[in-house]
Order: structure tokens, then sequence, then C-alpha cells
């Protein structure tokens, strides 16, 4: 065999080794962050049902699991944005990509009603959002509207945004779904009860919010 | 996905780029000794309005460690309309010198001009804006102890670079120096560039003399030299200096002229070479892996600005009528779970990180002194964004049958 042949096949072992180990080390990556996630939805599952028996000990005094829930409120969100980066990088159809967002809906919802009973029972009245979209390429203003919500709940920590994938196969979703008699027209908005469909700017969004609830002076509890 | 084999392209022409340098030729190369030979040399300095700096090359050459009798120097103005006659007369008298004035016929007239006033074993060609080290002949002369070896080329650095294009084109010339040096050892040059290149006398008159080659006459003989079977060595350790283009629009020009000249030279005289394996690896490796570094080169270049463009543009319209503190300011914190990793990024980067070891290497095999720092920092900025611009100008020129001028 000539230099230049025996050359070329190293050199081509080195490359398809330098490929493999790229590919190893993303997919390893993208394993490590899908654990993460596994590992974030497990704590948050604890915090939930904790939190749902905090409020159901405390019968005579529930207020007193109000700040737990506001901090669970935003772990979720914190939640909600990695999952988001996560499907990004794996794509919406990897099963454990799917798995993490149903169990991540679950918690939603748990912490809606959570949030419902305590501004029942406290007198308090949280901005509750619940926020459909559809990431199917059927909702070309989703991207934008789901900006537009990061944008809000960043600038007012207070607010209660719950996203929730319209197409996702679930029953508690679908009940959801049912009882708050929202249409297939995404993006769609349940603004503490009230629904909107579309978007077009931030500015009509907020408009759908109650009067002085955008506003980091004044408490939405 | 486009982009995948062009970069798994670049990974494994790189990967053999270095297991060639580690390999018994190249060692061997690294550590020839000077020859004690002295066979007789003319260095051939073909002018055309090189009046700023015939005097200082002439002034190299003179200085040159060699025998003196068995050096000659021929400076031909190739009906220069400058100042280069005035210029050149200084050396009139010099013994070593030899002063041709010819009408205008293009540099491989020049040079057939000044093959045919001597008699010298080795006939070499310097360009009048190119100064050479003391040592830099015998370096190249102990390549001809080789009897398969014909022609020799040298290892190129940039005269003073002073300005960041000029430092880029430093690192580029590094790299050369690295690519020069380990495709000689398997005999896989198709260039003798113009500064200080050697060739046989004898084997360049059997070849017929230099010949139009579409501004690439270094080129076109280097091909036909390969064509006919013979071998092309490097010597790494004679370094030459050559001016560099200043700025972006003459680099631009030289390089279209390069580029186009290769195309035409391809696709004319010499596609017979392309992918044939009696040529060894320079018709199957280097040729195909130039001809492909021009489209990849163009082909990911628009790609970038396609993806550029359309996430620019989605992310503004997401974006829009968000406050800007919000939308464009960066958030100053690092989370590894957001570290971008994509199989594309990645081997970008390991690209980029070999093509920085071959600048590195070029510098150390040729001894060349100087801070290549600015060199490469100035490459990994500019390079990839200048370089497809000149590739898709010598592309275009050579599909519309376009011939510019040869200055810049």
């Amino acid at each position: 065999m000539s230099l230049a042949a025996r050359n070329a096949l190293i050199a081509l072992f080195i490359t398809l080794v330098l490929a493999g180990t790229v590919a190893y080390a993303i997919n390893y990556l993208n394993r490590a962050r899908v654990a993460e996630l596994s590992t974030i939805e497990d704590q948050l599952s604890i915090d939930t049902l904790s939190l749902d028996t905090q409020f159901s000990l405390l019968e005579t005094a529930p207020c007193d699991s109000a700040a737990s829930s506001t901090t669970l409120t935003s772990e979720l969100a914190d939640f909600g944005n990695r999952l988001s980066y996560a499907e990004n990088q794996l794509g919406n159809d990897d099963a454990q990509v799917i798995r993490l967002k149903e169990r991540y809906s679950l918690l939603e919802i748990r912490d809606y009603l959570i949030t419902k009973r305590l501004a029942q029972a406290c007198g308090i009245k949280p901005v509750t959002v619940l926020y459909f979209y559809s990431n199917s390429g059927d909702c070309p203003d989703c991207d934008k509207a789901g900006y537009a919500l990061s944008y809000l709940r960043n600038t007012f920590p207070a607010l209660r945004v719950y996203s929730f994938d319209y197409n996702l196969d679930l029953g508690a979703l679908k009940t959801l779904i049912t009882v708050e008699k929202v249409k297939n027209s995404l993006p769609a908005f349940v603004i503490n009860g009230k629904h909107s469909y579309g978007f077009t700017s931030l500015e009509d969004l907020e408009k759908q919010f109650p009067k002085g609830s955008l506003s980091t002076s004044t408490s939405p509890r | 996905m486009l982009a995948y084999p062009f970069l798994f392209i670049a990974v494994y022409f790189e990967s053999f780029v270095l297991v060639t340098l580690l390999s018994k030729p190249a060692r061997a190369a690294r550590t020839r000794t000077k020859s004690e030979a002295t066979p007789s040399v003319a260095v051939i300095v073909p002018c055309w309005n090189e009046a700023a700096t015939i005097g200082a090359t002439c002034e190299s050459l003179l200085a040159l460690e060699y025998p003196k009798g068995k050096l000659e120097i021929i400076l031909v103005d190739d009906g220069s309309t400058d100042a280069t006659p005035e210029a050149m007369a200084r050396f009139a008298e010099h013994p070593q010198v030899r002063i041709l004035r010819k009408e205008n016929g293009g540099k491989h007239t020049a040079l057939n001009a000044g093959i045919a006033l001597t008699n010298a074993d080795l006939v070499g060609c310097l360009d009048a804006d190119s100064f050479v080290e003391p040592d830099a002949l015998r370096e190249i002369v102990a390549c001809f102890d080789d009897p398969k070896i014909v022609a020799t080329t040298a290892a190129m650095s940039i005269h003073k670079p002073g300005n960041i294009l000029q430092h880029m084109q430093n690192a580029e010339y590094s790299f050369g120096i690295t690519l020069r040096h380990t495709f000689a050892s398997l005999n896989g040059l198709y260039v003798t560039p113009g500064p200080f290149s050697f060739y046989r006398r004898n084997t360049v008159n059997e070849l017929g003399g230099f010949r139009y080659g579409h501004q690439t006459e270094d080129m076109e003989m280097a091909l036909r030299i390969q064509k006919a079977g013979y071998g092309i060595g490097n010597a790494p350790y004679a370094r030459v200096y050559t001016k560099a283009p200043g700025t972006i629009r003459a680099l631009i020009k030289q390089r279209t002229r390069w580029i186009s000249g290769f195309l035409r030279n391809m696709f004319g005289d010499y596609r017979g070479l392309i992918g044939n394996r009696r040529h060894g690896v320079l018709g199957m490796l280097v040729l195909p892996t130039a001809l492909l570094a021009i489209v990849s080169g163009i082909g990911l270049f628009l790609l970038t600005l396609f993806l550029f463009a359309r996430n620019t543009l989605t992310a503004l319209s997401i974006r829009a009528g968000i406050p800007f503190s919000y939308a464009f300011l960066p958030k100053m914190q690092f989370d590894w779970f957001y570290f971008p990793t994509s199989f594309y990024t990645i081997l970008a980067v390991i690209v980029v990180i070999i093509s920085i070891s071959l600048i590195v290497v070029g510098k150390r095999i040729s001894k060349t002194p100087g801070n290549i720092m600015p060199g490469l920092v100035s490459y990994l900025l500019l390079y990839g964004f200048i370089v497809p611009f000149w590739l898709i100008r010598a592309t275009s020129d050579v599909a519309f049958g376009k011939r510019r001028g040869w200055r810049y």
C-alpha cells in the first residue's frame, strides 16, 4: 500500500472517530439535559404534592401556604423554559420530551387549581393566564405570543402563566380545555377566565389583563 | 444538513495533512541538510512597473549566500512605463546582474526571455515585489539532490505586514507553508509560486518553456510538470517574503485572478489530472479538494447568509413591540443547560482549531520570524467573510468568460 493510501485511510479513521465523538458528546449532553429535567420535574412533583398536602393540613389557616405556591409557580416557569429549549434541541417528537411535557402540563394544572383554591380561601386575586399554543406548524403567531408572555412573566413575577400544547394527547389537559371552553383557534388565552384568541401585539395583549394588574406597584395577590 | 458533507470533507482533508506531516518523507524533508553542491543558478526577475521594489528585490538576491560565479541575476523589464528602467540601471555594472528590456508581452514571455539568456543548471523566478533570506538558495538547491525533483518551491510569508488585512494574509501564507511542505512529500503540489520557485532549465526547455496560463503562469507550469510525471519539491526553510495587497479591493482582485486562473487551467488543458490515479495524491485528493473548497466556500457562505437573514428576521418579528432592554440586551448568566451544541457548530470549531494549528505549524516549520498572533486573530475575524467574495467573483468571471487586468 502506498504512503498516500495509508495516510488516506488513517485520516478517514481519524475523521470518523472525531465525528463519532462529536455525535456521542452531543447525544450525551442532550441526555444530560433530559436527566436534569427529570430531576427538576421529580422535585416539582414533590413540591406540588407537598403544597397540596400543606393546604389540606392548614384548613384553618390555608393562606400560610400562599408563599410556597408563588415559589412553585416561578420554578414551574423555569422548568417550562428548559423544557422548551430541550424540545428545540431534541425535536417535538422525542418520546422523553413528550413524556416530560405531559408531566409538566399535569403539574401546571395542579398548580393552577391550587392557585384558584388559595384565591377563594384567602380572598386574594391572582392574575392567571392559561396560554394554549401549538408547535405543529399551524400557529404562525404562537412564537410571538409565547415571547410576549415570557416578557410579561419576567417583568411581573406575580403573574401566573400556564402554557399548554393544545395538541398534547393528555386526558387532564383535554378536560381542562373542555372545562375552560377553549376553542381550537390558536394562540388562545384565558386571562382570569376571560377568553381571547390570536396575537397582534404586546400592547393588545396587555389590554386583555384586568386593569392595574400589570403594574409593579400593585400586588396581583 | 447541506453543510455536513463539506465539513466532513474539511475535517478529513485536515486530518490527512496532519497524518502526512508526521509521515517519514515530510520528517525527512525537515531534517534535510543544506547541500554542498553548487550548480549554476540563474534567478530571473520579471518586472512590469516595479520601480518601487525592484531595487530591494535585487539587493536581497545579491546578498544570497552562494558562490558569486555560480549565481547570475537576470532582470527582465517587460515594457515598463514607470521608472523601472532607471531603478534597474543602478545594477547595470554589477558582474552578477544582466538586464534585459523587451516589449510588454506578459510574465511568461519575460521568463522565457530570461531563460533564453542563460545556460545555468537551475533557473528560478522571483517576483519583483519579493525578498529572500540569504540562505534561501542553499535550501532550495538541496532539494535538487533528488533526481526526480525538477522544480522546488520556497516558504512564503508576507513582507512586513502592516495592517489587519496583511496580518490575515500572513497567517494564510503560514497555512500555505504547512500545506506545501506536506503535499510536496507526496508530490501533490500544483503551483510553483512566483516568489523564488526554481526549475531544472533542461526540463523547462523540454516542456516548451513558460506559456500563457490565464494569468497564473506559475500554476500552469506546475501543472504541466505534474502532467509530464515529474516531481515538485519544497524547501521549508527557504524563506521568501512578498508584498501583500493592503486593501480589500486589491486583495479580492489578486485572488480573483488566482482562482479564475486555477479554474481555467483545471477545466482547460489539465482536466485530465482530476481524479486521475496515475497522479496519486494530486489527482485523487489535492485537486478535487481544491475544487470542492471553492464550491463549499460559496455554498456555505450563501447558506450562512440565508440562515442568518432568516433567523434575524424571525427574531426581529418575534421581538417586535417588546421593550429593547428585555428583547435585545444579553442576559449575563451562564447556564450549561442552554449552551449551544449542534453537530454543525462543533465540527466547524474542530475545523477552525486544526486550521489554527496548521498555521502555527507552518510558522514553526519554516522558522519564520515575527509574531503570528495578530495574523491568527485577523484570520479568525476576517478570512471566512472575505474569501467568498473572491470565490464568487472568480467563478462568475469563468462562467461568463470575463477577463480582468493583472494589477491590483
